[in-house]
């Protein structure tokens, strides 16, 4: 059986070659000195622990062999996009990230898969970008954060004609949030609620704004895949189908329940209980339903494809489908 | 067969009878749009009443014989909360409120009980007020928001509170009051509604678990309302949280799932499976009924959706619609 993981981070040598060299990567300096794995710009920390994050493709590869993971699809680690630079120095540093990117997967074509980072700063360069990633790199799509620069949500409208874009090209938009500075820091900082819950929840809160927004009638053939299994947008659709009912300002682009477009977007696994996985599938069908694993940032036991194996409710046919046959066909691998 | 609902709230008839040609209610105002649609009016924020936040207590108990509920457990309109006023303000409105649910119980003690509404920006005032009604009044808890001026509810000056309604017996409905963490992101669809309380519920959950409340005092009744958010579905990923980070686990001696049971959930997730997926989580004594009555979230028929579920058993709905309510509060 294959396994095709979806949802695996990656910090690009790029970046440690130039901090551990005392240089500044695009604002980026490592903390303490080169082998550090704290960076920091503008009094903001990004912490990278673990030895894996700093893994060569060779060691990756590796790591892999010992998951029994055949394909992982690479995107960079979401602190990282630099959403925040000028757009010039944000399009440089996509271009860096997504050349490496493309070099995995084309010394590796049967084992690494790859999406881009945008400069979504300046929507015509992230077309430019991501129409390059595809086109010239052979990516197969990009991946996006949850909220876009300055806090925008990606319902804006002059997202649009970068989501025209990659429907057009046929390229696949992997979200996935920030896992610290995300929006329940502005209730708490404590108890690690940021990840625990303000990752979910964003991951959520982009399910909704991309249905509610229209995207899914404004492009039909887009292709969407949400982290950590869209967080709990399947769970608490009923809440939102309600509003939609009920509030005119939640109808205004869209003319169905935000329900019936549940189908339209792909969901990764990291759900963390079987009977979330189970419900999620319930939910959004199990074509939508593809194997992540979060790689290097969580544990699975035994491994990410193991645990899929594992899971007493899920048929051979619907792990099949979620390990590899639906990301075959998502991604043409 | 009963029917006992605790999520059910009023815009007191003082604050009608007050705002009345242009009059305030304790600095309150009240306008009304074109279409002739209510708002109140507290300083600078405008918030809009639904038709029946006006009704009379003769009109709900129509309105709940038209919907086969039996007794409102009545809570007060979240839009008055009034923390961020002077506490004095926060002081009066409270007690007009309170005293209004008093009448009503007094008044019908067959179909209502209730919730207070406290000043919780000034914790003594606060614990005073729940003891005032709790003693007095024979309410049996009070609504309170899941935030204070910014401040979560493990906030150690909140202890007091929790130590005072532990002894009292006091049940405390979570609720949101005005803006929830996704308002600040966004504020179309009504996302910061049913997007963003669900958020900020398992925010509650969260901190009152790990922030050490829940096991300071073990016999602390707290019901939250919609469902308790994303709580069950997200728990398995706020597990995983306290079982990799050691400052995390050395704060509670058990993983937060533990304390599930620990908590009421009311029913308002609005499909099958979700509820199923809550009662088969936190367990079916630990569900109790709700509606959001009189808002248009609310539930249109809710007695009618629970009896409608093919997936619960009859014991399930009677443990919903009043068993587990009947017995908590011993109505």
């Amino acid at each position: 059986m294959r396994t095709i993981d979806m949802h695996t981070h990656l910090v690009p040598q790029c970046l440690w070659r130039t901090v551990d060299a005392g240089q500044p990567w695009y604002g980026l300096r490592a903390e303490s000195g080169p082998g550090a794995n704290t960076l920091v710009r503008e009094g903001h920390h990004i912490h990278m622990p673990g030895a894996k994050m700093r893994f060569t493709p060779e060691q990756r590869l590796q790591d892999m062999d010992t998951e029994g993971t055949d394909v992982q699809v690479v995107s960079i680690h979401t602190p990282l996009f630099g959403y925040e630079l000028e757009p010039a120095q944000g399009l440089q540093l996509a271009r860096d990230v997504n050349d490496e990117i493309a070099s995995m997967t084309r010394q590796w074509p049967q084992r690494f898969a790859g999406l881009a980072t945008l400069p979504v700063q300046e929507v015509s360069a992230a077309i430019t970008e991501l129409e390059r990633a595809v086109t010239t790199l052979g990516l197969k799509g990009a991946e996006l954060g949850t909220v876009a620069n300055q806090g925008l949500s990606w319902d804006e409208p002059h997202f649009l004609p970068l989501f025209k874009a990659a429907e057009s090209m046929g390229a696949v938009l992997f979200f996935h949030p920030h896992p610290v500075d995300n929006l329940a820091l502005a209730r708490t900082d404590k108890y690690g609620i940021s990840n625990s819950i303000g990752v979910p929840v964003e991951d959520a809160l982009l399910v909704a704004t991309l249905i509610f927004g229209g995207i899914f009638d404004a492009c039909p053939a887009l292709k969407v895949c949400i982290a950590h299994g869209g967080g709990p947008a399947c769970f608490g659709m009923g809440r939102m189908d309600r509003g939609w009912q009920v509030r005119s300002e939640a109808r205004l682009h869209i003319q169905k329940p935000p329900s019936t477009y549940q189908r339209h977007l792909y969901y990764d696994c990291v759900t963390n209980s079987e009977a979330a996985l189970r419900f999620l599938i319930d939910q959004v069908g199990v074509d939508r339903v593809v194997l992540g694993s979060d790689w290097p940032f969580v544990s699975w036991d035994p491994s990410p494809g193991g645990w899929v194996q594992n899971l007493s409710s899920l048929s051979a046919a619907e792990k099949a489908k979620i390990l590899w046959q639906n990301l075959e066909e998502l991604l043409g691998l | 067969m009963r029917s006992i609902d605790i999520h059910a709230h009023l815009t007191p008839q003082c604050f009608w009878r007050a705002t009345t040609d242009n009059h305030d209610w304790h600095g309150l105002r009240r306008e009304q749009d074109a279409q002739g649609h209510a708002y109140a009016v507290i300083g600078t924020q405008r918030q809009q009443l639904p038709p029946r936040a006006v009704w009379t207590p003769e009109q709900r108990l129509a309105d709940m014989d038209s919907l086969g509920v039996d007794i409102h457990v009545v809570s007060p309109y979240s839009g008055f909360y009034n923390y961020h006023l002077e506490s004095r303000i926060a002081i009066a409105t409270s007690r007009d409120s309170n005293d209004e649910i008093r009448d009503m119980i007094s008044q019908w003690p067959q179909r209502f009980a209730g919730l207070a509404t406290l000043p919780m920006q000034d914790v003594p005032a606060a614990i005073a007020e729940l003891e005032r009604v709790m003693v007095q009044h024979g309410f049996k808890g009070a609504m309170i928001g899941d935030q204070i001026n910014g401040r979560t509810l493990d906030d150690p000056q909140f202890l007091p509170f929790w130590k005072a309604a532990e002894q009292l017996g006091a049940m405390i409905l979570f609720h949101q009051g005005g803006h929830t963490v996704v308002s600040p992101r966004i504020g179309r669809y009504h996302l910061p509604n049913s997007v963003g309380n669900l958020a900020d519920r398992t925010i509650t959950f969260a901190t009152l678990v790990m922030g050490g409340v829940m096991d300071a005092c073990p016999d602390l009744k707290i019901c939250l309302s919609h469902g308790g958010g994303y709580t069950c579905y997200g728990i398995g990923r706020i597990d995983r949280n306290w079982h990799t980070r050691p400052d995390i686990r050395q704060l509670i001696p058990q993983p937060p799932s533990a304390y599930l049971r620990r908590f009421y959930y009311d029913c308002i997730v609005y499909t099958e499976a979700s509820l199923r997926y809550l009662i088969d989580t936190v367990g079916v004594d630990r569900v109790v009924f709700g509606t959001d009555w009189p808002y248009d979230m609310a539930f249109d028929w809710p007695v009618s959706w629970i009896l409608s579920l093919d997936s619960l058993t009859q014991d399930e709905k009677e443990a919903i619609l009043w068993k587990n309510l009947e017995r908590l509060l011993g109505l």
